[in-house]
């Protein structure tokens, strides 16, 4: 089977770190650059890809373009200065859309 | 031979001393002269159903029989004319008796007065068949009324006539084999519930144009097709007849009103002497023969009416015309079956209707079909049969529906859904089929576009994944679908609203040629192509679908089929342009 990747997309103080565990690191932080940057992950095999938060809200239809393929995975990652909530959101949005309800609304 | 009634009931008649009439003779009832046909016969005893009102008829009037079956009057004088079931013409009922149909009035079928210019095309000596034309009339400007010897004849011509004649005055003599001389006026009577002989059944192969993308695009009915269109009232199954009378390219068209309302009568006369055939330029109504039997007039009429029409149709076809009769709607037809078999007091079938319905509705549509005619010419003639079928309800699980889908090719399904959203012609484009597609495959790829089968699978195979993909979006919203089936999405709507539906009372929309219709499916399609191509270039969505010259695509219908070349050339020069624009901008960003 291919072997496939991990790239984590951010600026430099988020995500300089994750090159200690060996992921693929990209510094990005114009949202053209960004998006292009995703759309050549995509092209080239990466299988998961953490975005910063502040990242990931300038880039939402290149996003939405993934998410329903099966790869890559877009996984955004809270940033070294504060969460956005991103993740909780889309999960959020995603119970309702299963349940009909909001059953999570202690946990936000 | 005369009979005495002992029993009425309603438009049938029971009478006894008719030992000597035969199976669908025609009767004189009472004093008043009612026209009957006999329908069952039991010892003396006869049924007759009876074409006009019976209400003041009782036993021991008498009943006498003509001897001959209902027939139908075939000469010039047909064409624009308008008649009843059994080939009355109501417009000259109209002058002599007014709004209502009085009741035993006697008129002749045709115009026995008018001449007509008659032209012969044979001469003295010529050895003549059955179906070998003697001569034409000039009926209307769109109809030359081509006078045939009548079937099973044979001879040499004696004497023919040059001139101006009426119909029934002899107009040519034959001198058959055993030596007799018979002669011979243009008027041939024929009975209506017997076929016109031919000499060959041919497999059609050619489409009968309509104008109506739905139609002939997706489900095209052949030259001596047959096609039902069964729908739910207000579905619009009188619009779409009445487009096809209008625009279909048959040479004649009769428009059977079976049982429907007056007004959608009305409505066919008033509008065909103004429209235009987009061939010949001449008024519709120059080509049309109606028959009109209203939900109003006698039932026992309306039976015959189907009967009537097709014959007409069947010596039009004779000449080596294509000929197309509507019949609107067998259902009304159908009832008029069950309403005589019950007070026949027969073995009712299914909903009460005649065990025999489905052998009747054969029979009816099996009389349509492309042929070699009789005649030493070789001519070939085709009847189209198209009827509409009202299943109460909307449902077509009963009976007539049932019986009416498994002798035609064709099946128009109207849906109630559709016209409530507005999307007319309603023409349910998952539901209906054509059988005759395969067929006509070569016709179109020749005379189209090679590719024009190939884009048509292409647009059904869209419009299926629509439905696929909508019930997904209907469970978790359109945010599911991946951005390819969005694109779908949107091609399946382009489709449905700026080619399919299509509005029969624009003056430019309502008849779409084929050439047109290609460019505009193609059009649609090239987007399609190029929206996807786009996309794996990562193009944006939003982008894509909201395509300035996408609301272009949209208006294509409305271009005049004059200027279509020329102004869809540009249209897809700009489509073209406008996704080079869009990707050189993707490009740009990178």
């Amino acid at each position: 089977m291919k072997k496939r990747k991990i790239a984590v997309i951010g600026d430099p103080s988020s995500v300089m770190i994750f090159k200690a565990i060996g992921l693929d690191v990209f510094y990005e932080e114009q949202p053209a650059k960004i998006e292009h940057r995703i759309h050549y992950l995509a092209d080239n095999g990466y299988a998961v890809i953490y975005i910063t938060e502040k990242a990931a809200t300038q880039v939402q239809e290149a996003i939405a373009m993934y998410a329903t393929a099966t790869f890559p995975a877009i996984i955004p990652i809270p940033m070294n200065s504060d969460a956005l909530g991103l993740g909780m959101k889309q999960i959020k949005a995603n119970v309702e859309k299963a349940v009909g309800a909001d059953i999570l609304f202690k946990e936000g | 031979m005369s009979g005495t009634i002992v029993k009425v009931s309603g438009p049938l008649i029971v009478a006894e001393g008719m030992g000597d009439v035969q199976m669908y003779d025609v009767v004189r009832v009472s004093e008043k002269h009612l026209i009957g046909e006999v329908i069952e016969l039991r010892g003396d005893k006869a049924s007759i159903q009876v074409y006009e009102e019976t209400a003041g008829l009782g036993p021991g009037e008498p009943v006498e029989s003509t001897g001959f079956p209902l027939s139908v009057e075939l000469a010039p004088g047909l064409i624009e004319g308008i008649f009843d079931g059994i080939q009355r013409p109501l417009d000259v009922i109209y002058k002599q008796a007014g709004d209502r149909i009085t009741r035993g009035i006697s008129v002749p079928k045709l115009n026995r007065e008018k001449k007509w210019k008659f032209n012969p095309s044979v001469s003295v000596g010529d050895k003549v068949i059955g179906g070998d034309v003697i001569g034409t009339v000039q009926e209307t400007p769109a109809v030359l009324h081509k006078i045939m010897l009548p079937p099973g004849k044979k001879g040499t011509i004696e004497w023919v006539f040059d001139g101006e004649a009426t119909i029934t005055e002899p107009i040519y003599k034959i001198k058959e084999e055993n030596g007799t001389i018979d002669e011979y006026p243009m008027l041939q009577v024929w009975p209506v519930r017997r076929s016109r002989p031919y000499l060959e059944k041919l497999a059609p192969e050619e489409p009968m144009i309509t104008g109506q993308r739905v139609i002939d695009a997706l489900f095209p009915i052949a030259k001596g097709g047959v096609a039902a269109v069964p729908g739910p009232f207000g579905s619009g199954k009188t619009v779409i007849q009445h487009q096809l009378a209008k625009w279909a390219d048959a040479d004649i068209i009769v428009y059977v009103g079976c049982g429907e309302r007056g007004n959608e009568m009305t409505d066919v006369l008033m509008e065909f002497p103004a429209l235009k055939d987009p061939r010949t330029g001449l008024p519709l109504m120059k080509r049309t023969v109606l028959i009109a039997n209203t939900s109003d007039m006698p039932v026992a009429a309306r039976e015959a009416s189907i009967y009537t029409g097709i014959t007409i149709a069947e010596y039009f076809r004779d000449m080596g015309y294509k000929v197309a009769i509507m019949a609107d709607s067998t259902s009304r037809w159908a009832e008029a079956l069950r309403e005589m078999s019950s007070r026949l007091e027969e073995m009712p079938g299914e909903e009460g209707y005649p065990a025999y319905l489905a052998s009747r509705l054969a029979e009816f549509y099996e009389r349509a079909g492309i042929v070699t005619c009789i005649g030493s010419e070789g001519r070939t003639g085709a009847v189209s049969a198209i009827g509409a079928v009202s299943p109460p309800g909307g449902d077509i699980s009963e009976p007539v529906s049932q019986a009416t889908l498994r002798i035609v090719k064709v099946f128009w399904c109207l849906s109630a859904a559709l016209a409530y959203r507005r999307h007319f012609p309603a023409i349910d484009w998952l539901q209906s089929y054509s059988l005759y597609s395969d067929r006509l495959r070569t016709y179109y790829n020749a005379s189209v576009a090679p590719d024009w089968s190939a884009l048509v699978t292409k647009t059904m195979q869209i419009l299926q994944e629509e439905a696929e993909l909508e019930e997904i979006v209907r469970l978790v919203g359109i945010d599911a679908l991946g951005f390819k089936d969005r694109i779908t999405m949107e091609c399946a709507r382009s489709i449905r609203e700026d080619f399919l539906h299509q509005n029969s009372f624009d003056e430019v929309d309502t008849y779409t040629s084929l050439e047109k219709q290609y460019a505009m499916l193609k059009l649609i399609i090239t987007w399609y192509d190029k929206a996807l191509l786009a996309l794996a270039q990562h193009v944006h969505l939003d982008n894509l679908i909201e395509m300035p010259i996408r609301e272009q695509i949209g208006r294509a219908k409305y271009i005049p089929e004059k200027e279509h070349k020329v102004k869809f050339a540009e249209l897809f020069k700009d489509l073209d342009a406008a996704f080079t624009a869009l990707t050189e901008e993707g490009d740009l960003d990178a």
